[in-house]
């Protein structure tokens, strides 16, 4: 039984890049964005020379990201120190405001890098050759055996918000947006073939919606024989054989179907 | 001699009664069949239990023995997921079962599922992704806590008897894993993705908590394999967290585990190379933390694909010699077989399909494919970043000399942002995104990777099941969608299932108590101890 493979437009599709919380110390300070601005200008009047419009360090000065000083800094406690303690290099006197202040900027900063696994601007996709992205949709890539442009791509990018949109559904197309759904038919031991559409299906059970509307169950003991008949199937055979220029190529020529 | 009668009974009593609730070093070293006494059940990582109470020919008629649901609030502070997710392994020693979630640990009756007492732990913060479980000695539980605690607890209260911070809350580590205790070592590890920041193992003493060693995952500044960075600041901040459950053999005095990925986690530009010792499995001098060799299962990953899988332990014989062999199946879809004395490469092979290696290298070591790494308009990449086999723990049965994993063959596309736009890429940088895949329980020659047989899990996308092989023939296993399941374990076919509440989520165990064996699995908050209840009825007759 478990040699009959099923491919599923059902599954729950992993997805790491979601919401994803924030970790280090509850204690931290809460971030205040006003004096984090104010830090900005303090921090861009005496420190950018040294440590780099982003705080990341250069030839003169350290890192100050990855600085445990910094990032053990409490409004100031650690950052107002450090300055003191080597004033060769922190010729500037910074009131105990803007210390608190270019310790916000740099909090700031911190929480900024952290959350650099979600994108904060668009992604831009549309890098292939459309003409190239024509020849495959008709040839290589077999696309036209089931879509056209004068068909169910009719319209398309008005359909969708970017380019990313685009290149994520053509790779990983699901069911909820057509009018398709996973068809199965199940043979009993005994008794004729039921069809219908899947509502269910693991290694030991399987359910259908029937014609005419009625649920339909059975367990997948020996001798029940299931058909499952995905309309993605073709799709997900092609994840193996998708080249990454090809990809973008495509990408790019729907993107021109207006 | 009636004197002399009394006074053996006397000491019969007190003997049990003296070592009850006490777990000496030899229960380690050789756990007996009533405890499943850390981890992995035995320092091998094999996930294999002797007991044939429950085996192939009478599996069919297991059933319920015993739930226990966990009712504790979500984990309080530091982020995650507050939904209550048992991904831990229980841990059992004299009857008592320690089963955990962050910042909770509770005591229960191994025969009844009977709550003895609850630890909890008000959390100062940190990710609470999960917990891996409890370590025990003498008459301690030790465990790690998201905010960078190891606990030692009284056994018989839960009581804290002393804590150490093992890592720094305020550059982003937090804690997860299972603690093993190694002779008077307790070996832990450490996890954290948010900034640039070294891995690293360490040992602590078991009675005051005093750090015996710390060892970091990269290279000493000015060694040859420090060459593999571009920077001694990259390297320095260049990841590899040490997560993952810790095998041990003592003849060889050797510890086993593997490292997290390197950081940057996604955009590798700035740390050019196959960067040391990140994504690598590496085997330590458990008194010292002196490294004795290293075999690099991701050379400069940007997938994160950590090597955290279970290096597990048996031997072999290879060429009409006999072997001591370890084997990983790897986050990134490769099994590798090494020599574990020496760490050289026995083979390496896909145990899934992927697209991202261009071959091996002299020493086994894929080569990743530059196209393949994450691009600003999108690589397609198969495995994806969840990995063909990630925490679950693997299985290794002597029986039938096949290395079982509960695999997932996916795909996804990695971009590149250019949040930071500048020259220094920190933190990630870039993510994967949408997908696809498919869930299959494999069975592998654990000499040549070559798949003996293949269970699809159907209507599973990827599953969060461990695995559990026994003598008794049977290989457990779990899907996405509740089944736990008793496989035939040499031909691969499902003899038994149990339809769960949800996803199984852990490693199941197995232990055996008057006579009766259970094995115990998780199930999201709940755990279900299955048992021939036949045998029970009898006993109550």
């Amino acid at each position: 039984m478990h040699r009959l493979r099923f491919l599923l437009a059902t599954i729950i599709v992993l997805t790491p890049g979601g919401a994803f919380a924030q970790g280090g110390p509850t204690d931290r300070p809460a971030l205040d964005e006003a004096a984090a601005m104010r830090g900005r200008r303090v921090y861009a009047e005496h420190c950018i020379n040294c440590h780099g419009s982003t705080a990341k360090g250069g030839p003169n000065g350290p890192d100050l990201i990855r600085s445990t000083v910094v990032l053990r800094d409490r409004l100031g406690t650690g950052v107002g120190p450090a300055m003191r303690a080597t004033p060769g290099s922190h010729a500037a006197t910074l009131t105990p405001d803007q210390v608190v202040d270019v310790s916000h900027f740099l909090r700031e900063r911190i929480e900024a890098i952290t959350r650099n696994r979600t994108p904060r601007g668009p992604i831009n996709v549309l890098t292939g050759n459309p003409e190239a992205g024509r020849a495959y949709f008709n040839g290589a890539g077999r696309c036209s055996t089931c879509h056209s442009p004068a068909g169910d791509l009719s319209g398309l990018r008005a359909r969708m918000p970017d380019g990313l949109t685009l290149q994520q559904r053509f790779l990983f197309p699901t069911l909820t947006r057509s009018n398709k759904q996973v068809e199965v038919t199940v043979t009993p031991p005994s008794g004729p073939p039921v069809s219908g559409t899947l509502v269910r299906i693991d290694n030991f059970s399987v359910s259908l919606r029937d014609a005419a509307g009625d649920y339909r169950a059975f367990s997948r003991v020996p001798g029940v024989i299931v058909d499952v008949r995905d309309p993605l199937s073709v799709h997900h055979e092609l994840l193996d054989q998708y080249t990454d220029d090809a990809i973008h190529d495509v990408v790019a020529y729907l993107w021109t179907l207006k | 001699m009636k004197t002399a009668v009394v006074l053996l009974a006397v000491l019969a009593l007190a003997v049990p009664l003296a070592g009850q609730g006490t777990v000496p070093p030899s229960a380690l070293l050789h756990p007996t069949a009533d405890s499943w006494p850390m981890h992995n059940g035995d320092y091998s990582g094999r996930r294999f239990s002797e007991l044939t109470t429950i085996n192939s020919d009478n599996v069919a008629s297991l059933s319920l023995g015993w739930t226990h649901r966990i009712t504790a609030s979500g984990p309080a502070g530091g982020g995650g997921s507050s939904a209550v997710v048992i991904k831990g392994t229980p841990v059992v020693a004299n009857g008592v079962l320690y089963v955990t979630i962050p910042d909770h640990v509770w005591a229960l009756d191994a025969r009844t599922g009977r709550e003895l007492w609850h630890a909890s732990w008000a959390s100062r913060g940190g990710w609470h992704i999960g917990n891996r479980g409890v370590a025990v000695l003498g008459t301690t539980v030790y465990v790690e806590t998201p905010d960078c605690h190891l606990l030692a607890l009284d056994n018989r209260t839960g009581k804290e008897r002393w804590r150490t911070e093992i890592c720094d809350l305020d550059q982003f580590y937090y804690a997860s894993a299972a603690p093993l205790i190694v002779k008077n070592h307790v070996i832990v590890g450490v996890s954290g993705d948010d900034l640039d920041i070294p891995g690293y193992l360490e040992a602590h003493d078991p009675d005051t908590g005093a750090l015996q060693w710390r060892w970091y995952t990269h290279p000493e500044p000015g060694s040859p394999e420090a060459k593999t960075w571009p920077s001694v600041e990259a390297m320095r901040h260049g990841g590899g967290m040490t997560w993952g459950s810790t095998t041990y053999d003592p003849e060889l005095n050797l510890i086993y585990f593997g490292t997290g990925n390197p950081q940057p986690v996604i955009n590798g530009r700035q740390r050019s190379g196959a960067n040391l010792y990140t994504g690598s499995i590496v085997a330590l001098n458990p008194d010292t933390g002196q490294l004795a060799w290293y075999f690099q299962s991701s050379p400069h990953d940007t997938h994160d694909w950590d090597s955290t899988q279970t290096p597990v332990l048996f031997d072999g014989t290879i060429d009409g010699q006999p072997r001591k062999l370890l084997a990983q199946a790897a986050r990134n879809g490769w099994f590798f077989v090494l020599d574990r004395q020496s760490g050289r490469s026995v083979s390496s092979s896909e145990y899934v399909k992927t697209n991202w290696a261009l071959g091996v290298d002299p020493k086994g070591q894929p080569i990743p494919n530059p196209k393949k790494e994450p691009q600003v308009d999108g690589a397609l990449a198969s495995p994806n970043q969840s990995g063909a086999q990630n925490w679950p723990p693997p299985a290794f049965s002597p029986q039938t000399g096949l290395f079982y994993v509960n695999a997932t063959r996916a795909f996804s596309v990695y971009y590149l942002y250019e949040n930071e736009n500048d020259a220094k890429p920190q933190g990630w940088g870039g993510n994967d995104r949408g997908g696809w895949s498919e869930a299959m329980l494999l069975a592998l020659d654990s000499q040549t990777g070559a798949v003996r047989w293949r269970f699809n899990w159907e209507g599973s996308a990827a599953t969060r099941s461990g695995l559990l092989a026994t003598a008794g023939h049977l290989l457990f296993a779990g899907d996405a969608v509740g089944n736990f399941v008793a496989f035939d374990a040499a031909a691969g076919h499902p003899l038994w299932h149990a339809g769960l509440h949800a996803q199984i989520t852990n490693g199941p165990i197995t232990y055996q108590l008057d006579g009766i064996q259970y094995v115990v699995v998780a199930a999201n908050d709940t755990l279900y101890a299955f048992a021939d209840q036949r045998t029970v009825s009898r006993a109550t007759r």
